[in-house]
């Protein structure tokens, strides 16, 4: 669906993005992670066209942004940092004139989604007077009105309140889900994206630095596990000592086991000597597997 | 393939920010009814009216007049019967004439500069670059929004402007003065191809610069022309003649032509890149 190879883009002496070399197939959804600046726009810029590459190719269903740049975005719905949408016109004016850019002509794809996006109440007042949230929810209503076989978004969950951040997160991967939307999230945000993607890919300075689905990246990068437990110990504390325990309160401790086996283990002991209520593993997150990466891309 | 609808689309759309907009429109109407109709009013009364003779530095003027009338081609100012006669025909079909070129270039260059730079200062250009409209479309849409609204303006004011010249002349000349030959021209041939060159040129600074007012300003510099013509028409050193108009309309055309082979080579991808 999009393939990169070996792209390159500079602006004079800074080069943005530095040999990509990026897949993704149909149906998936890729989470691209890494600091501003990292080139995450300049990529999504350079998917639909807008830039061209210095070098190296980009293919979006195998056609050439540049050369098949407006076939390229018929198929795409972009969702930018900056919504695009004219803040002196209502949220119903604004669907209306992107329609007509997609070549929408069905009037009822615009009801359809402002009730998927439940911008009903609001709808019909000038875009200037929206919250945030609201802008981000008719930003997405106006790159879904052509049924795009890909999605590409940049920071859609930026300023958004947690309620709207998991409101957008949800109509996303229902997307996906329903109309098999292969879709490409940018973010900094990776707290947010736990769970969304299949496959993540980390950028930094233009450069991927690693890429894989979370199962692989996990197994890579995080071997040693701490985990928080809430149980009644059947056994004292330190018949656990090889688990490092310690005590957090009346029930609750934490150990520290070096990989997925041990873990299992302690979990088993734990269940069979005493009461376990519950367990949550505080570091093998993707914010965790992120920092671990970066230090050994650092490193070496 | 041109998709008129798309053109139409962002046409419209132009169109109606620009209504919405108090500040755009208003001063673009101002000035119109004030040097279009206004002044000219109150000066072409006044020149019907006053005793001209009490005045000694009109009567070089006139003089002046008489003088250039002499050569061949330009109106017989001699053969009229008074100095009031001399001076509301002067005013009316030559002073005035150039004003009408303001108007237009000021109108077309603040419409296509907050159309094309303004969208890019609220970052809503990109937006637009996104959708599968060509480039050729969008340029079209943005120049067809300047064009259409600012020659309906200059028509509305020159139309005012006619009636007020006859209604203050036909009682003294027994015929209607306005328009002649060059008024015809003017507002046929020379106030589109004038439209467009200041659109076009509008186009291509705000394809390159940052914000709205960069733009007008860079933008204003196509003014300066027309200044010029509008002191040596009031000195008298230039009477538009037909022919003068039809050759000025022409190279503007030809210039325009130009301009819009320049502006079909621009690329998509040239608009971010100097920016990023």
């Amino acid at each position: 669906m999009i393939d990169t190879q070996q792209l390159t883009k500079a602006f004079g002496s800074n080069r943005a993005v530095r040999e990509l070399d990026m897949r993704i197939d149909k149906g998936e959804i890729v989470g691209l992670l890494g600091p501003n600046g990292a080139g995450k726009t300049t990529i999504i810029r350079l998917l639909n066209g807008l830039l061209a590459p210095t070098s190296g190719q980009v293919r979006v269903q195998g056609m050439d942004p540049i050369r098949q740049g407006e076939r390229v975005r018929a198929l795409c719905g972009t969702l930018t940092e900056h919504t695009g949408l004219y803040e002196h016109m209502s949220g119903r004016a604004n669907l209306r004139f992107f329609a007509d850019l997609y070549h929408v002509s069905d009037p009822g794809r615009i009801e359809e989604l402002i009730d998927l996006l439940e911008l009903r109440s609001f709808v019909e007042r000038s875009v200037g007077t929206y919250s945030t949230g609201m802008k981000k929810r008719l930003g997405l209503a106006k790159v879904l009105l052509h049924r795009p076989a890909v999605l590409l978004l940049d920071e859609p969950t930026n300023g958004l309140d947690p309620d709207g951040t998991k409101q957008v997160l949800d109509h996303i991967k229902a997307l996906n889900q329903h109309e098999r939307t292969t879709i490409l999230i940018c973010s900094h945000v990776l707290s947010q994206l736990e769970g969304v993607c299949t496959r993540y890919l980390f950028l930094e300075k233009g450069t991927k630095i690693e890429e894989g689905t979370r199962k692989e990246l996990e197994r890579k990068y995080i071997r040693e596990r701490t985990v928080e437990v809430e149980a009644a110990l059947g056994e004292p504390l330190e018949s656990f000592a090889e688990f490092h325990p310690v005590r957090l309160d009346d029930d609750r401790f934490r150990f520290t086991v070096p990989d997925r086996e041990q873990m299992a283990e302690l979990l088993r002991r734990l269940a069979s000597a005493g009461e376990l209520y519950g367990a949550q593993t505080r570091n093998a997150d993707l914010e965790s597997i992120y920092f671990q990466i970066r230090r050994n891309s650092h490193a070496g | 393939m041109l998709d008129k609808k798309a053109v139409w689309t962002i046409a419209k759309k132009d169109v109606y920010a620009l209504r919405a907009s108090v500040q755009l429109w208003l001063p673009m109407l101002v000035v119109p009814v004030l040097f279009g109709i206004v002044f000219p009013g109150v000066l072409l009364t006044w020149a019907r009216l006053a005793d001209l003779s009490a005045m000694s530095s009109l009567g070089k003027l006139v003089q002046m007049l008489q003088s250039i009338s002499n050569s061949s081609g330009k109106p017989d100012f001699g053969s009229m019967p008074s100095e009031n006669h001399q001076l509301v025909y002067f005013l009316s079909l030559y002073l005035f004439a150039p004003l009408f070129l303001l108007i237009p270039i000021m109108s077309s260059s603040i419409i296509t500069a907050n159309s094309f730079a303004g969208e890019k200062e609220r970052k809503t250009l990109e937006g637009l670059l996104y959708t599968p409209i060509t480039m050729k479309e969008l340029f079209l849409g943005k120049i067809l929004a300047a064009f259409v609204p600012s020659l309906l303006l200059t028509a509305g004011a020159i139309i005012m402007y006619g009636i007020i010249v006859d209604v203050v002349a036909y009682p003294m000349f027994g015929r209607l003065i306005f328009p002649n030959a060059s008024w015809i021209l003017l507002m046929l041939v020379v106030v589109p191809a004038v439209s467009l060159f200041v659109i076009l040129i509008n186009v291509l600074i705000s394809a390159k610069v940052k914000g709205f007012q960069e733009a007008y300003q860079l933008g204003g510099l196509a003014v300066l022309p027309v200044l010029g013509l509008v002191v040596s028409q009031a000195t008298g050193m230039l009477l538009l003649s037909p022919l003068a108009l039809l050759v000025i309309g022409a190279l503007l055309l030809i210039v325009d032509v130009c301009l819009v082979q320049l502006l079909a080579k621009y690329k998509r991808h040239a608009f971010l890149d100097h920016h990023v």
